[in-house]
């Protein structure tokens, strides 16, 4: 599990860096952006991900830890219409303490549920030096984890699993102000999650927002340079109780609100990024664990 | 012929020479386009309209301007660049060509410059 952690640290030292430059800005960190990709055009993103989960209500005393690296390949069919594809890979470690008293890990790693999803530009408006776009997306996410995974204890609990083992649709919509300065994204999107090995992870429903601000150059010269932007977003995210046998776990689902400060270092062909997600606000249900925080950095390629 | 008529045609003979080679020096310089692009408006979208721009047959240098939301496109010898081509190009890039014209040669930005 730990072998993730050097790229990813190395990663976000690196955004340190260059945010170093000068004070500390294109594209969303946490989700989809509405610009375009062009005709015939690839962009690939990686990013690597630590997710901690702690604070447990309950005598079990959880803690999760997730370390994972998700690849994304954008195709352009056309200039409007771009088809995505998205492959996790996660290594997830739970520790708690047993009835009896001791502690114990249970963990797994492998490809998790990988995703598939068309985007449609429907609206353009391009002016000098800005745009703005919005563009549905639907998508479908395969069960290509292993969603029956075992350890020395049995099975590992549902949540654990790489896979869901399950079909889920989603959809949703993403707009983009972009202007040289600054960009505004926003999206909404709804994942109606379905049943698979009788449990069935709740509907999710979520809101995000972001905010890319040019730090450097701080004026624009000939050329095209590098643009380092300060980012800010804020994620909404609800997600319902889960059901067991059809019948909802009262420890599951939740409303959370994650903001989250991070970097972007943007050139023509590629752009470095790190951002840090801290829950603002949790309600959760039952004894749900509690997110601490989460670290996402990594990189995208034009080609 | 007289001295002063030979020196005359001696004079029009240079001045038609020179003439001739400033003519062949312009129509022998690359044909060059300033393209105005909307939209343009980051690095990374910068990399998508090049491409295209590139993929036209003839383009010999690109240089862009973000600022300006400008591509000066240089073309090889003899070549020539169509406004209807360089706009289905800034097109397939996601983007709206606003303006097409020729500049005199030495006249687009050299910073930025993209040779491809």
């Amino acid at each position: 599990m730990r072998h993730l952690h050097i790229p990813a640290l190395a990663l976000v030292l690196l955004a340190a860096a260059i945010s170093g430059l000068r004070e500390a800005h294109a594209a969303p960190e946490t989700f989809n952006t509405a610009l375009p990709v062009g005709r015939g055009d690839f962009v690939f993103r990686e990013q690597f991900l630590y997710i901690k989960a702690s604070d447990d209500p309950s005598p079990a005393d959880r803690t999760l830890e997730v370390l994972g690296s998700i690849s994304v390949l954008g195709y352009g069919a056309t200039s409007d219409l771009a088809l995505f594809g998205v492959l996790p890979y996660l290594d997830k470690e739970l520790d708690l303490t047993t009835p009896g008293g001791q502690r114990m890990t249970r963990s797994t790693n492998g490809i998790g549920d990988a995703s598939l999803f068309a985007r449609y530009t429907v609206f353009q408006k391009d002016l000098p030096g800005r745009n703005f776009r919005i563009a549905p997306f639907l998508g479908l996410k395969l069960p290509t984890g292993d969603d029956d995974d075992r350890d020395g204890f049995g099975r590992l609990p549902q949540p654990l699993q790489l896979g869901s083992g399950s079909w889920d649709p989603f959809g949703g919509v993403v707009a983009t102000y972009q202007t040289l300065d600054y960009q505004v994204d926003a999206q909404l999107s709804y994942k109606a999650n379905t049943k698979a090995n009788g449990f069935e992870f709740g509907d999710e429903f979520q809101f995000d927002a972001s905010l890319q601000y040019r730090l450097w150059p701080r004026e624009l010269g000939a050329g095209v340079p590098g643009f380092l932007y300060g980012v800010i977003e804020t994620n909404l995210l609800h997600q319902a109780k889960n059901k067991i046998s059809g019948t909802n776990d009262p420890n599951s689902g939740s409303t959370k609100l994650f903001l989250s400060p991070g970097l972007q270092y943007v050139t023509k062909r590629w752009i470095l990024e790190a951002i840090v997600q801290l829950p603002v606000v949790q309600d959760l249900n039952g004894m749900a664990l509690k997110d601490d925080y989460s670290v996402r950095a990594g990189f995208r390629v034009n080609f | 012929m007289n001295f002063r008529t030979f020196t005359q045609r001696i004079q029009r003979m240079a001045i038609a020479l020179s003439l001739v080679l400033v003519a062949t020096s312009v129509l022998a310089a690359p044909a060059t386009y300033r393209l105005h692009v909307d939209g343009l408006a980051c690095p990374f979208c910068a990399y998508g309209i090049e491409k295209k721009l590139n993929a036209i047959e003839g383009v010999e240098l690109l240089e862009t301007n973000i600022k300006e939301g400008t591509v000066i496109v240089t073309m090889k010898d003899g070549a020539a660049l169509d406004k209807a081509t360089a706009k289905k190009a800034v097109k397939e890039a996601g983007f709206t060509l606003n303006g097409f014209e020729r500049v005199a040669p030495g006249d687009g930005q050299r910073d930025g410059a993209h040779k491809q």
